[in-house]
């Protein structure tokens, strides 16, 4: 099974990279690539570059590089806890490890196959090294060091902690799956590594309390070496060793380090034979995960939605873009994503507001309403410049049922605009929200600028803010159209270098565009304020931006008409889409 | 005629060049007519039927329902076409009951509850209204997209392998609704495999293969054809010898 294992692997790796290599005859890939590499050079090895020559400072000494390693070898500790309460988590969170999802493919053809279960295990363990070694250079890269050494050596300690990681919680999930087993001896076998993982995190849980209530820390250096000592010592210290060991060769060099990785590599080796020995619910749970692969591949990766009733009907006449607003509402609202950030987002923001104003009321802490308002600011500036390019429940989404939406009749621009409403409004909304709330606290934020000011420009987001984000769904929304090879399809996120360069190279275009669409906007509000700011201030502002957002709306309109033609010759069966 | 194909192609760009699907495709189908689309694998009768239910646009030639061209004139077109793919594509976070609302409201249908709780019945769809497409099985979900097709009033209806996924009661079923919408007078294109199916219940068929029309007529026509006189006495028998595979 060992070399079948690796024949699937070598034969799937070389033909993704033919596929890869083949694909960039296409020019978009080509390009993309070409974009890919050159950020990946900037971003990465150019700074390498840079962090590897020695600084020199302005008398002329020569300053080592600094790396990551005097924090880490503080942090050992710290690290170490992190990993008992993701090693707890595992237990008390419903995830599936992704270890056991077995494709379709290896479903059909290995589970039938004279294989044992045990040798499945090890095939998948074997399958997974390789994302997992690819992860693992990568984060090697990424340690600022003159020579390569350093950087293998910290490669190689990473791939025994994500080994390790991987294998614990595929052995979490079969565990599970044997909690509820009808035979008490199986059951207490099952439950004994949940009572083990448990008392471990109360007894280091109760040190940390001990020592942050013993032992008063008045800053972040004092927390931190606090509960390193607590960590370090006594019976925590003992619990934590298994899981300090395993950050060890992070942290370490020289013959400390050959040590350290040989002990991970026990703990590493350790895990894995907990892995393979609890097979017995293996085929269910991996049969299962697999159904669940395929159902989300189905969907293009999208969660499964829940039946809820909204109170929401479509009425049985209206206009067509109305038709879409709903389809649209409903697709978010029984998205368990979407039905999440009305449960959780808005009770949050509410609260965030109320407490703010309580603190604004009681005039004693104005800073944390000063900090509330920046943070407005700042989530209205994510929502308006960002929520179009996060939120795709688009044309971009419904590319994917391009073929029902072709077969209805309706004009293409109806379905264009009508396909960006929800978006829109929704967006729209949330910007809104901020903008207001940062008006309502910017006297504590501002308080050198005047009322006539403030509420200058709070008027002025609150008009500009549809504009921007309208302007970019269209862009959006018209590439969708135009360039459909570009868009992945659902939720799906294809991996590779030219696919990164890709979606850099759409983002680079969206923002030109949308600089073009705001321009005629921008020089009309540029010239109102040249004529009139003298005579009425920051209230020129506002005017302004209505007359943007004027611009900006027949701007849409007039290009969602003109995407009409393009919308009826758009095709999607001649598109080579990645893997 | 309510569906008129005069010299229909399609052709594919694909990486390595272009793909001729369909050349030079010409056919006509009355009201209250059921024809037969069938031909072997890769023969181009879905393509023929996506570009008739205005999905793909024809690289050449038109395509006219009830006189309105599918290029020129397409939302009249389209009022007039129900498509029932072969792959039911649904959206998967509407109920079945609202997507018939929703094709209500598209094709502006006036009785809607009347229509809808009668194709319930029919399709056997009863008990799922406020089901999603996820927790329906490949058999229920090709009923939704039929239903959608029949809620409202389409003057002509395509199939494109209508019986994939049905249980022997559902294709019983179905076979009975398609005869009956003819019946009230519709035009149906259907395309299927399923070849005792085509001998049963329609009144004429086209064989295709390569993108090509090689025979048309009605059944007994296309026996009679010299050519094909001692192929045999079975649609099967006529397909096989009329695709070279006999």
């Amino acid at each position: 099974m060992f070399t079948a294992s690796i024949y699937i692997i070598a034969c799937s790796l070389r033909n993704r990279l033919r596929v890869r290599l083949r694909r960039l005859r296409e020019p978009r890939y080509l390009l993309g690539a070409i974009a890919g590499i050159a950020y990946f050079y900037f971003t990465v090895f150019n700074r390498f570059a840079r962090t590897g020559n020695a600084r020199i400072t302005r008398e002329g000494r020569q300053v080592p590089p600094v790396g990551p390693q005097g924090v880490l070898q503080a942090g050992g500790p710290i690290m170490g806890l992190a990993l008992l309460v993701l090693a707890a988590l595992a237990w008390l969170l419903p995830a599936t490890s992704t270890l056991l999802e077995f494709t379709e493919p290896e479903v059909q053809f290995l589970f039938p196959a004279p294989v044992s279960r045990r040798a499945l295990l090890v095939y998948r363990i074997v399958r997974s090294q390789v994302a997992l070694l690819f992860g693992a250079l990568i984060s090697g890269i990424f340690v600022p060091a003159t020579t390569i050494a350093p950087r293998l050596r910290f490669a190689a300690g990473i791939w025994v902690l994500f080994v390790t990681i991987r294998v614990y919680f595929a052995g979490v999930t079969l565990a599970r799956a044997r909690l509820t087993s009808a035979s008490g001896a199986a059951r207490r076998v099952a439950w004994t590594p949940v009572v083990v993982i448990l008392g471990a995190a109360g007894v280091v849980g109760t040190a940390l309390t001990r020592a942050f209530l013993t032992q008063p820390m008045g800053n972040a250096r004092e927390v931190f070496t606090g509960f390193s000592a607590a960590l370090t010592t006594g019976m925590a210290g003992t619990i934590l060793l298994p899981f300090t060991m395993l950050t060890r060769p992070l942290l370490t060099s020289g013959t400390e380090y050959v040590t350290a990785l040989v002990a991970s590599a026990a703990i590493m080796v350790a895990a894995t034979l907990w892995l393979v020995r609890s097979d017995a619910a293996f085929p269910e749970t991996a049969i299962a995960s697999a159904e669940r692969r395929a159902e989300r591949k189905a969907k293009g990766g999208a969660a499964t939605p829940t039946a809820r009733a909204t109170g929401w009907t479509l009425a049985a006449s209206g206009s067509a873009e109305g038709v879409f607003l709903w389809k649209n509402a409903m697709q978010m609202v029984r998205n368990p994503r979407g039905i999440t950030l009305f449960r959780y987002v808005v009770p949050l923001v509410l609260t965030v507001v109320a407490m703010s104003a309580a603190m604004m009321s009681g005039n004693r802490a104005r800073g944390g309403a000063a900090v509330f308002c920046l943070m407005a600011v700042g989530i209205a500036g994510f929502a308006t410049l960002l929520g179009p390019q996060v939120v795709r429940t688009d044309l971009r989404d419904d590319l994917r049922h391009l073929e029902v939406l072709k077969t209805w009749p309706l004009r293409p621009a109806a379905v264009i605009r009508g396909e960006m409403l929800w978006n829109g409004l929704l967006i729209t909304g949330v910007a809104w929200t901020a903008v207001i709330c940062a008006a309502i606290f910017s006297a504590a934020a501002f308080p050198q600028l005047s009322m006539l000011w403030r509420s200058s420009l709070s008027l002025t987001a609150l008009l500009l803010a549809p504009a921007l984000v309208f302007g970019q769904l269209t862009v959006h929304n018209a590439t969708a159209v135009l360039f459909p090879a570009w868009i992945p399809l659902g939720n799906a996120r294809p991996r590779g270098l030219d696919m990164m360069g890709q979606r850099l190279l759409l983002l680079a275009g969206v923002l030109i565009t949308l600089a073009i669409f705001m321009l005629p906007g921008a020089i009309v509000g540029g010239v109102l304020w040249f004529a009139f700011s003298r005579f009425i201030g920051a209230a020129v502002l506002v005017p302004g931006a209505a007359i943007c957002l004027g611009i900006v709306a027949i701007e849409v309109l007039a290009i969602t008409e003109v995407l009409g033609p393009a919308y009826e010759r758009l095709d999607l069966t001649g598109i080579e889409r990645p893997e | 005629m309510a569906i008129s194909v005069d010299h229909f192609g399609r052709t594919y760009s694909t990486a390595t060049g272009t793909f001729t699907a369909v050349d030079d495709l010409s056919f006509e189908v009355a009201s209250g007519e059921i024809v037969g689309l069938i031909g072997p694998n890769g023969a181009g009768k879905t393509t023929t039927l996506r570009s008739l239910a205005g999905i793909l646009r024809p690289t050449s030639g038109k395509v006219r329902v009830d006189a309105h061209d599918l290029v020129d004139d397409p939302l009249e077109a389209k009022r007039r076409l129900a498509f029932m793919p072969d792959e039911p594509h649904l959206f998967e976070y509407l109920t079945v009951e609202e997507h018939l609302r929703l094709v209500a409201r598209l094709y502006g249908v006036d009785d809607f509850d009347r229509r809808a709780g009668a194709l319930l019945d029919e399709l056997e769809l009863r008990g799922k209204e406020k089901s999603l497409p996820g927790e329906l099985s490949r058999g229920m979900r090709q009923k939704v997209v039929i239903a959608c097709g029949l809620v409202r009033n389409a003057t002509t209806l395509l199939f494109d392998e209508p019986l994939t996924g049905l249980d022997p009661i559902g294709i019983r079923r179905m076979r009975e609704t398609i005869v009956a919408r003819a019946k009230a007078g519709a035009a149906i294109l259907l395309s299927s495999h399923l070849l005792h199916l085509v001998q049963e219940v329609c009144t004429r068929v086209i064989i295709m293969d390569h993108g090509k029309k090689i025979a048309d007529g009605t059944f007994e026509e296309l026996a009679s054809r010299a050519d094909l006189a001692t192929a045999g006495s079975s649609l099967e028998q006529i397909f096989l010898r009329v695709t070279g595979h006999n």
